[in-house]
């Protein structure tokens, strides 16, 4: 028999997993990744830790590119699927090549998310989600003194608390569009804005950007309601949407991520989708969940891993804390709605 | 300025426009200011088939040689480039067609074989080409502006090299190719405005340095113009063939003529003819048309004719390698053909000595009257560098005859024996000056003789002739071999040397004591500088693109033990990291 062909779309801490897993478990089988990225992912919540200088870029990868050749991992990076045809088992690559498979696990993960009402001015707007954002980060905070965060979502107080020790001004705008996709909470957000003012940060709770500009000097114009702020920069933290348009014609079951089964399969007999870009039935609520956080990434990749060679595999839903800053914890992990 | 060292390369299939859109690239970088050292490999096929490959190295210092490592990598035809990747640097970036004009299967894109780290460039050359020009045959161009994009290279630069060479095809086919290129740039600019570099940036707004870009062939048809040569007889042969070329243009606009001989045994008869009557004429060939000549050379060396040779090496033997470099002719350019027929060998090291040395092959040739062999390589004839206008003096360009005096006519032996061998040469129409010119041994009159004397007599005036020829032969030049020892020391000859120089300045920053000596003039060669640099140095390593280590051959007895031969004949050019990695393993 030919040997199987076993696709992970995703290079991110998901995807990794997923990889390797497969790899322990299916010792004989062709293992490609496909990633947008240039080289291996990074951990994004290592981010910020990079911009400060604390961890170099060797530091942030999720895996070292030699793992996966000494594995016998295929990782092709810098590439992007465009579509997936699921009868006949092939993804169609933007650069019109054409990749067979036997099994398949979409692990994309997210790409940061601007609200509808500010994509006019995306431009303006800096967003860390990969090696390349944190390097333009790096650049433009060697030239400027001032920082306005707005937003706020797992990365941004990371980053705020990383622009404090940069000695950089920072304002920072928190309102409904604060941690989503969860719901607002008062009392979260009166603890957040508490614990950044104390820390010197100019909070602005409640208010909303009206327009961005940029000036001849490269400064940015805000427009917070009616007040104008001039700033060096601008960061955007409105949390990951998945990058699943390309399975818009795939006929996968799609809602705002993929639809999978408690096995994470998507219907499609070995067709699995994992971590941020998977939305997950929970059979005990009868409703799909999802689960954002490096840990819980590893752990959606391995169990994809397991299920497409073994088929048997089902998550195990445990509440866990992923995210502390400042002492507020916040528990984000098996968040059960939309 | 911040230090620039990239090199490029553009692959493609035969008729993809490889070569031209490397050409446009050197030339846009010459015009920024910056070196380039270039290099064209195609198949030996005419057309239709077959790897292209342009590779070029731009920096902002004088080149020595190129490098193995690419840092990007253009792809106009992925099946033809599946085979450089291994050449890639870590972080190259590879600019390919990421919408080739059907669906391919999965492993025939090249995106499907580069290492992770490296940097995919998808643009969509052909489609972009299309839309801006109505035809896909300007994707070269637009391929060209995603290299301009990336290293923020200003693109007039681009736009000022595309209008020189397009401007003569009408208003149509530049503007297309204008279209094109700024598709490409835009296009780059807009879909990875992240991966672009500013690498370049700072070349902007650069005054003509007006500097040349120069083939070492060009160079050696440039030097033949300004020696004033009448006349070229050729046969067409790579790597040769562009000399005749540039020549069948530029020489009749100088009263000169060009003549496609029947063969290269007609071709060198046709130079010995002109020089006999008087006249500068010059040959070119590669190793092939070489070995056919060898005949009638020895006829100039036994008839005391001048006559100047090109022999551009080319890997063999016989038909060979037509389109590979190779350094094995040094043997038969020095030894070839019957008898003892001791003739004069030079061989540059750069496009600049091409020149240099072609316009001191004619001097060389009249004064002691003997074929003089210009041995080049297809590497060194067909690589581009940027160089000032080569210029020669009058006293460089000036008639190197040695005429019998005035009153000499009643007693004058066209072969005197004399302490130097050099006999003065009449020239056919000197009236009163009667002499007899044969490939038989002669006597000093120029009638056949075969006594044992006067064979021995005249064989060792001609010896003594081209001894006597060293005192105006450029003498070894040494590098980096300051007293006091060397632990190695390279000697190279030829397009290697500027490998093997680049290797020893490396190994000296880690610490290395090595040095570099320069052999230009191979026959006759300078022994006692070369026994010098030798004696400074408790190894010497002699690199050289062919099996036998002919010039270690040559001169490797004067060496108190044996030196280390570093023998190449892969048909590419040795690179500076082998020679490097050599030293380094030495002592």
């Amino acid at each position: 028999m030919a040997e199987k062909h076993f696709v992970v779309i995703g290079s991110g801490p998901a995807g990794n997993q997923a990889a390797f897993t497969l790899r322990e478990n299916a010792p004989e089988a062709r293992i490609t990744v496909i990633s947008k990225g240039r080289e291996s992912s990074c951990v994004p919540s290592l981010l910020p830790d990079f911009i400060a200088g604390k961890i170099d870029e060797q530091g942030l990868l999720v895996c070292q590119v030699g793992s996966y050749k000494a594995s016998g991992i295929k990782l092709r990076c810098s590439q992007e699927v465009v579509d997936l045809n699921i009868q006949a088992k092939e993804l169609i690559l933007a650069h019109k090549e054409i990749v067979p498979f036997d099994g398949l696990i979409i692990a994309v993960g997210g790409m940061p998310r601007i609200p509808e009402r500010l994509q006019v001015f995306q431009d303006v707007m800096f967003t860390l989600k990969t090696l390349e954002d944190a390097n333009f980060w790096i650049d433009r905070l060697k030239k400027v003194e001032s920082v306005m965060m707005i937003g706020g979502d797992l990365t941004s107080l990371a980053v705020t608390k990383t622009l404090i020790s940069l000695n950089k001004k920072v304002y920072f705008i928190l309102n409904e569009d604060a941690f989503w996709p969860l719901r607002s909470n008062e009392e979260l957000f009166a603890a957040v804005a508490t614990r950044l003012a104390e820390r010197g940060v100019d909070v602005l709770v409640g208010r909303n950007v009206k327009s961005l500009q940029r000036l001849a000097g490269g400064e940015i114009q805000v427009q917070v309601d009616n007040q104008y702020i001039t700033v060096g920069m601008v960061g955007a933290f409105f949390g990951l949407v998945p990058e699943i348009r390309f399975l818009a014609r795939s006929g996968l079951r799609i809602d705002r991520g993929v639809l999978v089964d408690e096995y994470l399969c998507t219907g499609v007999e070995g067709i699995y989708a994992t971590g941020d870009c998977a939305q997950i039935y929970h059979p005990e609520i009868s409703d799909y969940w999802i689960s954002l956080g490096h840990e819980n990434a590893r752990t959606l990749g391995h169990v994809a891993a397991l299920n497409l060679v073994h088929g048997d595999k089902q998550l195990e839903v445990k509440p866990q804390s992923i995210f502390e800053v400042q002492g507020i914890n916040v528990n984000t992990s098996w968040w059960t709605e939309f | 300025m911040p230090k620039v060292d990239l090199t490029i390369e553009i692959c493609g299939m035969s008729g993809d426009g490889t070569i031209a859109a490397g050409g446009l690239l050197n030339a846009a970088m010459a015009r920024a200011g910056l070196s380039v050292m270039a290099f064209d490999s195609y198949p030996a096929e005419i057309r239709g088939f077959g790897r292209c490959v342009t590779r070029a190295r731009i920096g902002d210092e004088e080149m020595l040689a190129l490098h193995d490592k690419t840092h990007v990598l253009v792809s106009l035809d992925d099946e033809q480039s599946f085979s450089r990747i291994p050449f890639l640097a870590d972080d190259a970036m590879v600019l390919f067609d990421n919408r080739p004009p059907s669906m391919v299967s999965e492993g025939r894109s090249l995106a499907a074989h580069v290492e992770p780290g490296i940097s995919l460039i998808g643009i969509p050359f052909g489609d972009l080409a299309a839309q801006a020009a109505s035809t896909k045959r300007g994707r070269n161009i637009v391929a060209l502006g995603g290299v301009a994009a990336i290293f923020s290279l200003p693109p007039d630069y681009f736009r000022e090299v595309i209008r020189k060479k397009f401007k003569a095809k009408g208003e149509a086919v530049l503007e297309g190719n204008l279209r094109s290129f700024d598709a490409g740039y835009e296009y780059t600019l807009e879909n990875y405005r992240q991966r672009v570099t500013d690498t370049l940036a700072h070349m902007e707004n650069m005054e003509d340095p007006g500097r040349i870009l120069q083939s070492g062939n060009v160079a050696i048809a440039h030097a033949a113009l300004d020696a004033d040569v009448k006349l070229y007889f050729g046969y067409p042969i790579t790597p040769a063939t562009p000399i005749m070329e540039y020549l069948a243009k530029a020489l009749p606009e100088k009263g000169g003529r060009v003549v496609q001989m029947e063969d290269e045994i007609s071709s060198i008869g046709a130079v010995l003819g002109s020089f006999f009557a008087g006249t500068r004429a010059m040959t070119a060939t590669a190793g092939p048309g070489f070995a056919l000549m060898t005949e009638l050379i020895t006829h100039g060396v036994m008839a005391e004719i001048p006559a100047v040779i090109i022999n551009a090496q080319r890997g063999g033997p016989a038909t060979g390698l037509p389109t590979k470099t190779e350094q094995s002719d040094l043997q038969a350019a020095v030894f070839g053909g019957p008898g003892d027929s001791a003739r004069i060998v030079l061989a540059p090291t750069s496009v600049k000595e091409c020149y240099a040395y072609t316009m001191k092959s004619f001097q060389l040739a009249e004064k002691y009257q003997t074929p003089v062999i210009v041995l080049t390589d297809f590497f060194l004839n067909n690589r581009v560098e940027t160089m000032a206008m080569p210029h020669a003096s009058e006293e460089e360009k000036r008639d190197g005859n040695i005429y019998p005096a005035a009153g000499s006519k009643e007693s004058y032996h066209r072969f005197a024996v004399t302490e130097s061998g050099i006999s003065p040469r009449a020239i056919p129409g000197m009236e009163g000056f009667i002499f007899t010119t044969t490939g038989l041994e002669h006597s000093e009159k120029g009638a056949p003789n075969y006594t044992p004397e006067n064979h021995n007599a005249m064989n060792a005036k001609r010896h003594r002739k081209i001894d006597s020829a060293m005192t105006d032969l450029p003498e070894p030049q040494e590098f980096e071999a300051e007293e006091g020892g060397l632990d190695v020391g390279v000697i190279a000859w030829g397009s290697t040397f500027g490998a093997a120089l680049e290797a020893v300045h490396k190994a000296r920053n880690k610490g290395k004591k090595a040095g570099a000596l320069k052999i230009t003039a191979i026959y006759p060669f300078h022994e006692d500088p070369i026994r010098a640099f030798m004696g400074k140095c408790k190894e010497i390593l002699i690199p050289e693109l062919n099996y036998e280590g002919q010039l270690a051959n040559l001169i490797g007895h004067l060496h108190a033990k044996d030196v280390i031969r570093m023998n190449q004949t892969t048909g590419l050019p040795i690179y500076p990291r082998e020679i490097y990695e050599k030293i380094m393993e030495i002592g």
